[in-house]
Protein backbone atom coordinates (compact mmCIF):
# COMPACT_ATOMS: atom_id res chain seq x y z
CA UNK A 1 0.00 0.00 0.00
CA UNK A 2 1.14 3.40 -1.36
CA UNK A 3 1.29 6.46 1.30
CA UNK A 4 -0.04 9.18 -1.66
CA UNK A 5 -2.51 11.09 0.84
CA UNK A 6 -1.53 11.57 4.30
CA UNK A 7 -3.98 13.36 7.01
CA UNK A 8 -2.70 15.56 9.53
CA UNK A 9 -4.90 15.84 12.35
CA UNK A 10 -3.68 18.75 14.90
CA UNK A 11 -4.98 20.45 17.69
CA UNK A 12 -2.12 23.27 16.64
CA UNK A 13 -1.00 22.83 20.52
CA UNK A 14 1.37 19.36 19.75
CA UNK A 15 1.53 19.27 15.92
CA UNK A 16 3.16 21.90 14.09
CA UNK A 17 4.23 22.69 10.61
CA UNK A 18 8.00 20.90 11.21
CA UNK A 19 6.28 18.14 11.83
CA UNK A 20 4.76 18.07 8.27
CA UNK A 21 7.83 19.01 7.06
CA UNK A 22 9.38 15.96 8.51
CA UNK A 23 7.11 13.81 6.68
CA UNK A 24 7.72 15.21 3.46
CA UNK A 25 10.60 12.83 2.58
CA UNK A 26 7.57 10.78 1.83
CA UNK A 27 7.40 12.23 -1.57
CA UNK A 28 10.69 9.89 -2.65
CA UNK A 29 8.10 7.09 -2.43
CA UNK A 30 4.53 8.24 -3.56
CA UNK A 31 3.42 11.32 -1.12
CA UNK A 32 1.84 13.66 -3.15
CA UNK A 33 -1.30 15.17 -1.29
CA UNK A 34 -1.39 16.31 2.45
CA UNK A 35 -4.75 16.78 3.93
CA UNK A 36 -5.16 19.01 7.31
CA UNK A 37 -7.45 18.48 9.81
CA UNK A 38 -8.65 20.48 13.17
CA UNK A 39 -11.97 19.27 14.81
CA UNK A 40 -13.12 22.03 17.09
CA UNK A 41 -14.44 19.75 19.90
CA UNK A 42 -18.40 20.60 20.80
CA UNK A 43 -17.74 20.87 24.41
CA UNK A 44 -15.66 24.22 23.94
CA UNK A 45 -18.46 25.95 21.83
CA UNK A 46 -21.48 24.36 23.34
CA UNK A 47 -24.52 25.84 25.08
CA UNK A 48 -23.69 27.11 28.17
CA UNK A 49 -26.08 28.62 31.01
CA UNK A 50 -26.67 32.65 30.24
CA UNK A 51 -24.45 32.93 26.95
CA UNK A 52 -26.13 29.80 25.04
CA UNK A 53 -24.33 28.26 21.90
CA UNK A 54 -21.19 30.25 21.42
CA UNK A 55 -21.31 31.26 17.83
CA UNK A 56 -18.26 33.61 18.08
CA UNK A 57 -15.95 31.41 19.70
CA UNK A 58 -16.70 28.58 16.44
CA UNK A 59 -15.92 31.31 14.20
CA UNK A 60 -12.90 32.43 16.42
CA UNK A 61 -11.48 29.03 16.07
CA UNK A 62 -12.24 28.17 12.64
CA UNK A 63 -10.42 31.46 11.21
CA UNK A 64 -8.01 30.76 13.86
CA UNK A 65 -7.31 27.35 12.13
CA UNK A 66 -8.27 28.41 8.72
CA UNK A 67 -5.20 31.46 8.80
CA UNK A 68 -2.54 28.50 10.09
CA UNK A 69 -3.46 25.69 7.36
CA UNK A 70 -3.57 29.24 4.74
CA UNK A 71 0.22 29.29 5.72
CA UNK A 72 1.24 26.18 5.68
CA UNK A 73 -0.62 24.99 2.57
CA UNK A 74 0.91 27.80 0.49
CA UNK A 75 4.41 26.38 1.50
CA UNK A 76 3.44 22.89 0.30
CA UNK A 77 1.62 24.20 -2.93
CA UNK A 78 4.85 26.02 -3.76
CA UNK A 79 6.29 22.52 -3.61
CA UNK A 80 3.85 21.34 -6.02
CA UNK A 81 2.11 19.49 -3.55
CA UNK A 82 -1.68 18.96 -3.55
CA UNK A 83 -3.23 20.18 -0.10
CA UNK A 84 -6.28 19.78 1.42
CA UNK A 85 -8.39 20.91 4.53
CA UNK A 86 -11.21 19.85 7.07
CA UNK A 87 -12.12 22.71 9.76
CA UNK A 88 -15.17 21.06 11.29
CA UNK A 89 -16.98 20.75 14.50
CA UNK A 90 -17.52 17.45 16.44
CA UNK A 91 -16.49 14.46 17.68
CA UNK A 92 -12.38 14.23 17.19
CA UNK A 93 -12.19 10.97 16.48
CA UNK A 94 -15.74 10.38 14.21
CA UNK A 95 -14.30 13.33 12.39
CA UNK A 96 -10.82 12.10 11.32
CA UNK A 97 -12.59 8.76 10.17
CA UNK A 98 -14.74 10.59 8.37
CA UNK A 99 -12.41 12.91 6.30
CA UNK A 100 -10.47 9.41 6.13
CA UNK A 101 -12.47 7.71 4.71
CA UNK A 102 -13.79 10.61 2.13
CA UNK A 103 -10.34 11.68 1.26
CA UNK A 104 -9.06 7.76 0.87
CA UNK A 105 -5.92 8.80 3.10
CA UNK A 106 -2.76 6.02 3.41
CA UNK A 107 -2.10 7.45 6.74
CA UNK A 108 -3.05 9.41 9.51
CA UNK A 109 -0.69 11.71 11.19
CA UNK A 110 -1.83 12.31 15.27
CA UNK A 111 -0.25 14.01 17.87
CA UNK A 112 -0.08 12.06 21.54
CA UNK A 113 -3.39 12.51 23.23
CA UNK A 114 -3.50 15.50 25.98
CA UNK A 115 -6.70 13.42 28.38
CA UNK A 116 -5.84 13.45 31.86
CA UNK A 117 -5.47 9.74 33.35
CA UNK A 118 -8.85 10.16 34.58
CA UNK A 119 -10.92 10.88 31.91
CA UNK A 120 -8.27 8.80 29.81
CA UNK A 121 -9.96 5.42 31.67
CA UNK A 122 -13.53 6.26 31.77
CA UNK A 123 -13.85 7.64 28.19
CA UNK A 124 -10.78 6.46 26.53
CA UNK A 125 -7.87 8.63 24.40
CA UNK A 126 -8.63 10.05 21.62
CA UNK A 127 -5.23 8.26 20.03
CA UNK A 128 -6.87 4.92 21.50
CA UNK A 129 -10.47 5.53 20.19
CA UNK A 130 -8.83 6.52 16.85
CA UNK A 131 -6.77 3.08 16.43
CA UNK A 132 -9.41 1.19 17.46
CA UNK A 133 -11.60 2.43 14.80
CA UNK A 134 -9.33 3.27 12.00
CA UNK A 135 -8.80 0.91 9.04
CA UNK A 136 -5.75 2.67 8.17
CA UNK A 137 -2.57 2.89 9.82
CA UNK A 138 -2.02 5.75 12.37
CA UNK A 139 1.10 7.47 13.27
CA UNK A 140 1.32 8.96 16.62
CA UNK A 141 3.80 11.61 16.27
CA UNK A 142 6.07 13.00 19.16
CA UNK A 143 7.62 16.06 19.09
CA UNK A 144 11.37 16.84 18.80
CA UNK A 145 11.45 19.35 21.42
CA UNK A 146 9.40 16.50 23.87
CA UNK A 147 12.10 14.10 23.82
CA UNK A 148 15.27 15.59 22.22
CA UNK A 149 15.99 13.32 20.09
CA UNK A 150 16.75 13.86 16.42
CA UNK A 151 13.50 12.43 14.62
CA UNK A 152 13.56 14.74 11.40
CA UNK A 153 12.59 11.97 8.77
CA UNK A 154 10.58 9.13 11.03
CA UNK A 155 10.69 7.00 8.37
CA UNK A 156 14.28 6.97 7.83
CA UNK A 157 15.55 4.33 10.55
CA UNK A 158 12.00 2.57 11.62
CA UNK A 159 12.29 -0.25 15.02
CA UNK A 160 9.35 -2.46 14.09
CA UNK A 161 8.64 -4.79 16.54
CA UNK A 162 6.70 -8.00 15.50
CA UNK A 163 5.15 -10.74 17.61
CA UNK A 164 3.98 -12.50 14.60
CA UNK A 165 0.49 -11.42 14.68
CA UNK A 166 -1.07 -10.66 11.09
CA UNK A 167 -1.38 -7.04 11.85
CA UNK A 168 2.13 -7.00 12.48
CA UNK A 169 2.71 -9.10 9.35
CA UNK A 170 0.76 -6.20 7.72
CA UNK A 171 3.51 -3.75 9.01
CA UNK A 172 6.19 -5.47 6.72
CA UNK A 173 3.92 -5.07 3.81
CA UNK A 174 3.58 -1.33 4.49
CA UNK A 175 7.09 -0.39 5.05
CA UNK A 176 8.40 -2.75 1.97
CA UNK A 177 7.53 0.01 -1.23
CA UNK A 178 9.54 2.57 1.08
CA UNK A 179 12.88 2.13 0.12
CA UNK A 180 13.56 5.74 -1.24
CA UNK A 181 12.71 6.47 1.81
CA UNK A 182 13.90 4.16 4.57
CA UNK A 183 17.33 3.94 5.06
CA UNK A 184 16.99 0.87 7.51
CA UNK A 185 14.76 -1.36 9.45
CA UNK A 186 15.78 -2.47 12.84
CA UNK A 187 13.28 -5.92 13.38
CA UNK A 188 12.61 -7.03 16.83
CA UNK A 189 10.71 -9.69 18.73
CA UNK A 190 10.47 -9.61 22.25
CA UNK A 191 10.28 -12.98 24.09
CA UNK A 192 9.14 -12.25 27.55
CA UNK A 193 10.67 -14.19 30.44
CA UNK A 194 7.54 -16.13 31.22
CA UNK A 195 8.23 -17.84 28.47
CA UNK A 196 11.87 -18.60 29.34
CA UNK A 197 11.24 -19.69 33.16
CA UNK A 198 12.48 -23.03 33.91
CA UNK A 199 13.86 -23.79 30.36
CA UNK A 200 17.38 -24.92 30.16
CA UNK A 201 20.43 -22.62 28.63
CA UNK A 202 20.11 -24.87 25.85
CA UNK A 203 16.32 -24.29 26.04
CA UNK A 204 16.28 -20.51 26.00
CA UNK A 205 18.78 -20.71 23.23
CA UNK A 206 17.20 -22.60 21.23
CA UNK A 207 14.72 -19.95 21.72
CA UNK A 208 16.55 -17.42 20.68
CA UNK A 209 17.86 -18.99 17.43
CA UNK A 210 14.28 -19.82 16.14
CA UNK A 211 13.09 -16.27 16.87
CA UNK A 212 15.90 -14.98 15.14
CA UNK A 213 15.79 -17.24 11.87
CA UNK A 214 12.06 -16.13 12.28
CA UNK A 215 13.25 -12.62 11.67
CA UNK A 216 16.16 -13.17 9.54
CA UNK A 217 13.70 -14.14 6.80
CA UNK A 218 11.40 -10.76 6.91
CA UNK A 219 14.89 -8.97 6.69
CA UNK A 220 15.59 -11.07 3.56
CA UNK A 221 12.31 -9.42 2.34
CA UNK A 222 13.51 -6.11 3.19
CA UNK A 223 16.64 -6.66 1.37
CA UNK A 224 15.09 -8.05 -1.74
CA UNK A 225 13.36 -4.64 -1.69
CA UNK A 226 16.48 -2.90 -1.20
CA UNK A 227 16.01 -2.18 2.33
CA UNK A 228 19.29 -2.70 4.82
CA UNK A 229 17.38 -4.90 7.80
CA UNK A 230 18.70 -6.08 11.20
CA UNK A 231 16.99 -8.73 13.66
CA UNK A 232 17.23 -8.58 16.94
CA UNK A 233 15.55 -10.10 19.56
CA UNK A 234 15.29 -9.29 23.16
CA UNK A 235 14.12 -10.56 26.59
CA UNK A 236 11.80 -9.32 29.51
CA UNK A 237 8.93 -6.85 29.18
CA UNK A 238 7.55 -5.85 25.69
CA UNK A 239 6.89 -2.18 26.62
CA UNK A 240 10.27 -1.51 28.24
CA UNK A 241 12.12 -3.41 25.56
CA UNK A 242 10.95 -2.42 22.47
CA UNK A 243 11.30 1.56 24.20
CA UNK A 244 15.52 0.26 25.21
CA UNK A 245 15.84 -1.75 21.37
CA UNK A 246 14.75 1.79 19.99
CA UNK A 247 17.03 3.70 21.58
CA UNK A 248 19.82 0.97 20.68
CA UNK A 249 19.25 0.73 17.65
CA UNK A 250 18.49 5.13 17.32
CA UNK A 251 15.50 4.48 15.56
CA UNK A 252 13.51 7.11 14.14
CA UNK A 253 10.14 5.59 15.13
CA UNK A 254 8.26 2.43 16.44
CA UNK A 255 6.43 0.55 13.99
CA UNK A 256 3.82 -2.34 15.40
CA UNK A 257 0.77 -3.81 14.28
CA UNK A 258 -2.14 -3.38 16.25
CA UNK A 259 -4.93 -6.26 17.35
CA UNK A 260 -8.49 -5.25 16.92
CA UNK A 261 -9.52 -5.89 20.63
CA UNK A 262 -12.64 -4.24 21.97
CA UNK A 263 -12.38 -0.61 23.64
CA UNK A 264 -13.40 -1.98 26.53
CA UNK A 265 -10.69 -4.83 27.07
CA UNK A 266 -8.15 -2.63 25.98
CA UNK A 267 -9.23 0.56 28.48
CA UNK A 268 -8.98 -2.17 31.46
CA UNK A 269 -6.46 -4.31 30.06
CA UNK A 270 -4.21 -2.16 28.40
CA UNK A 271 -3.06 -3.35 25.07
CA UNK A 272 0.99 -3.08 24.08
CA UNK A 273 0.69 -1.36 20.40
CA UNK A 274 -1.54 1.37 22.50
CA UNK A 275 0.11 1.72 25.26
CA UNK A 276 3.42 2.68 23.19
CA UNK A 277 1.83 5.19 21.64
CA UNK A 278 1.15 6.85 24.17
CA UNK A 279 3.65 6.50 26.23
CA UNK A 280 6.88 6.13 23.96
CA UNK A 281 9.01 9.12 23.55
CA UNK A 282 9.51 7.90 19.63
CA UNK A 283 7.35 8.50 16.89
CA UNK A 284 5.07 5.03 16.64
CA UNK A 285 3.05 4.28 13.68
CA UNK A 286 0.53 1.66 14.39
CA UNK A 287 -0.87 -0.74 12.02
CA UNK A 288 -3.99 -2.57 12.52
CA UNK A 289 -6.25 -4.77 10.09
CA UNK A 290 -9.18 -4.13 8.33
CA UNK A 291 -12.74 -5.67 9.06
CA UNK A 292 -12.37 -8.13 6.52
CA UNK A 293 -8.64 -8.85 7.04
CA UNK B 1 -31.88 32.84 -19.83
CA UNK B 2 -29.79 33.95 -17.32
CA UNK B 3 -26.04 33.24 -17.25
CA UNK B 4 -25.25 30.06 -15.11
CA UNK B 5 -22.08 30.59 -12.52
CA UNK B 6 -20.70 28.10 -10.54
CA UNK B 7 -19.35 29.21 -7.19
CA UNK B 8 -16.46 26.24 -5.86
CA UNK B 9 -15.58 26.59 -2.14
CA UNK B 10 -15.63 24.45 0.72
CA UNK B 11 -16.52 27.45 3.72
CA UNK B 12 -20.16 27.47 3.33
CA UNK B 13 -20.43 31.46 4.53
CA UNK B 14 -18.34 31.93 1.47
CA UNK B 15 -20.86 30.13 -0.92
CA UNK B 16 -23.74 32.56 0.63
CA UNK B 17 -21.66 35.39 0.32
CA UNK B 18 -20.99 34.38 -3.59
CA UNK B 19 -24.47 33.38 -4.13
CA UNK B 20 -25.68 36.28 -2.55
CA UNK B 21 -23.86 38.68 -4.77
CA UNK B 22 -25.00 36.58 -8.06
CA UNK B 23 -28.50 36.52 -7.56
CA UNK B 24 -28.50 40.53 -6.96
CA UNK B 25 -26.68 40.83 -10.09
CA UNK B 26 -28.98 38.73 -12.20
CA UNK B 27 -26.90 35.29 -12.34
CA UNK B 28 -27.81 31.85 -12.01
CA UNK B 29 -25.77 30.39 -8.72
CA UNK B 30 -24.71 26.86 -8.57
CA UNK B 31 -22.61 25.19 -5.89
CA UNK B 32 -20.36 22.69 -5.13
CA UNK B 33 -17.90 22.30 -1.70
CA UNK B 34 -15.30 20.77 -3.03
CA UNK B 35 -12.62 20.42 -6.66
CA UNK B 36 -13.86 16.91 -7.13
CA UNK B 37 -17.76 17.72 -7.11
CA UNK B 38 -17.31 21.12 -8.78
CA UNK B 39 -15.00 19.93 -11.56
CA UNK B 40 -18.16 17.19 -11.78
CA UNK B 41 -20.91 20.03 -11.86
CA UNK B 42 -18.77 21.58 -14.71
CA UNK B 43 -18.73 18.61 -16.98
CA UNK B 44 -22.23 18.19 -16.73
CA UNK B 45 -23.68 21.78 -15.96
CA UNK B 46 -21.45 23.92 -18.30
CA UNK B 47 -21.17 26.89 -16.78
CA UNK B 48 -20.50 30.40 -17.92
CA UNK B 49 -17.93 31.31 -15.13
CA UNK B 50 -16.33 29.28 -12.27
CA UNK B 51 -15.74 31.22 -9.09
CA UNK B 52 -13.08 28.66 -7.62
CA UNK B 53 -11.47 28.89 -4.15
CA UNK B 54 -7.70 26.99 -3.64
CA UNK B 55 -8.06 25.17 -0.54
CA UNK B 56 -10.71 22.25 -0.16
CA UNK B 57 -11.13 18.94 -0.01
CA UNK B 58 -10.98 16.13 -2.63
CA UNK B 59 -9.05 18.49 -4.83
CA UNK B 60 -7.30 21.74 -4.85
CA UNK B 61 -8.61 25.27 -7.15
CA UNK B 62 -5.33 24.18 -8.03
CA UNK B 63 -5.49 20.87 -9.22
CA UNK B 64 -8.90 21.74 -10.83
CA UNK B 65 -7.77 24.99 -12.58
CA UNK B 66 -5.18 23.00 -14.14
CA UNK B 67 -7.28 20.37 -14.98
CA UNK B 68 -9.44 22.51 -16.95
CA UNK B 69 -7.17 24.62 -18.50
CA UNK B 70 -5.25 21.61 -19.90
CA UNK B 71 -8.06 19.83 -21.36
CA UNK B 72 -9.73 20.25 -25.01
CA UNK B 73 -13.32 20.51 -24.00
CA UNK B 74 -13.09 22.55 -20.68
CA UNK B 75 -9.93 24.65 -21.59
CA UNK B 76 -12.63 27.70 -22.80
CA UNK B 77 -14.50 27.28 -19.59
CA UNK B 78 -13.85 31.40 -17.52
CA UNK B 79 -12.66 31.23 -14.39
CA UNK B 80 -12.18 33.75 -11.41
CA UNK B 81 -10.16 32.30 -8.41
CA UNK B 82 -11.38 33.28 -4.99
CA UNK B 83 -9.12 32.26 -2.24
CA UNK B 84 -7.04 32.93 1.28
CA UNK B 85 -4.27 31.82 -0.91
CA UNK B 86 -1.95 34.39 -1.97
CA UNK B 87 -1.82 34.78 -5.92
CA UNK B 88 1.74 34.73 -6.31
CA UNK B 89 1.45 31.06 -4.41
CA UNK B 90 -1.05 30.09 -6.58
CA UNK B 91 1.13 31.22 -9.51
CA UNK B 92 4.31 29.31 -8.07
CA UNK B 93 1.99 26.17 -7.35
CA UNK B 94 1.54 25.69 -11.43
CA UNK B 95 5.18 26.58 -12.05
CA UNK B 96 6.58 23.82 -9.48
CA UNK B 97 3.54 20.84 -11.59
CA UNK B 98 4.79 22.47 -14.63
CA UNK B 99 8.12 22.13 -13.80
CA UNK B 100 7.29 18.70 -12.73
CA UNK B 101 6.10 17.23 -16.22
CA UNK B 102 2.60 18.78 -16.44
CA UNK B 103 1.80 21.26 -19.60
CA UNK B 104 2.19 24.99 -18.91
CA UNK B 105 -1.07 26.71 -18.04
CA UNK B 106 -2.43 30.34 -18.36
CA UNK B 107 -2.66 33.06 -15.30
CA UNK B 108 -6.17 33.03 -14.17
CA UNK B 109 -7.56 36.46 -15.94
CA UNK B 110 -8.80 37.74 -12.35
CA UNK B 111 -7.58 36.90 -8.83
CA UNK B 112 -9.25 37.92 -5.78
CA UNK B 113 -7.86 37.35 -2.70
CA UNK B 114 -10.53 36.94 0.15
CA UNK B 115 -12.07 38.56 2.14
CA UNK B 116 -13.41 40.66 -0.79
CA UNK B 117 -16.50 43.16 -0.75
CA UNK B 118 -19.64 42.71 -2.47
CA UNK B 119 -19.20 45.49 -5.28
CA UNK B 120 -15.04 44.07 -5.91
CA UNK B 121 -16.93 40.53 -6.63
CA UNK B 122 -19.71 41.47 -8.81
CA UNK B 123 -17.82 43.67 -10.92
CA UNK B 124 -15.36 40.93 -11.48
CA UNK B 125 -18.40 38.55 -12.40
CA UNK B 126 -19.74 41.30 -14.81
CA UNK B 127 -16.31 41.57 -16.79
CA UNK B 128 -15.90 38.12 -17.15
CA UNK B 129 -19.39 37.57 -18.59
CA UNK B 130 -19.80 40.81 -20.45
Amino acid sequence: MEIKKLLFVTKFEELGFDAIRSMLNLRKAALEHVVFVNVIERDRIAMRRGTGYQKEEEVRLRETANIRFIDWAETLFEQGMEVGVYIVVGSMVSEVIKAAQKEEAGLIVIGRSHKGVLEQLYSGSDVTELLRRAAIPVLVYKHLSETAIAMEKPFKRPLLATDWSPASLKAINYLTPLKNVIKEVNLVHVASEKDLKGSSAMEIQKTRKNTRKKLEEICNRFEAEGIEAKAHVYIGDPIEEIEKAARDCQASMIVLGSSGKSAWIERWLGSIPKEIAEESVYPTLLISLGKNE
Amino acid sequence: MSKRVLVVDDDPDVRLFSVTVLEENGYTPLEADNGETGLKMIKEKKPDLVILDVLMPRQSGVRLYRELKTSKSLKDVKVIILSGIAKKTFLRSQKALTEFGGAEVPEPEIYLEKPVEPEELAEAINKMLA
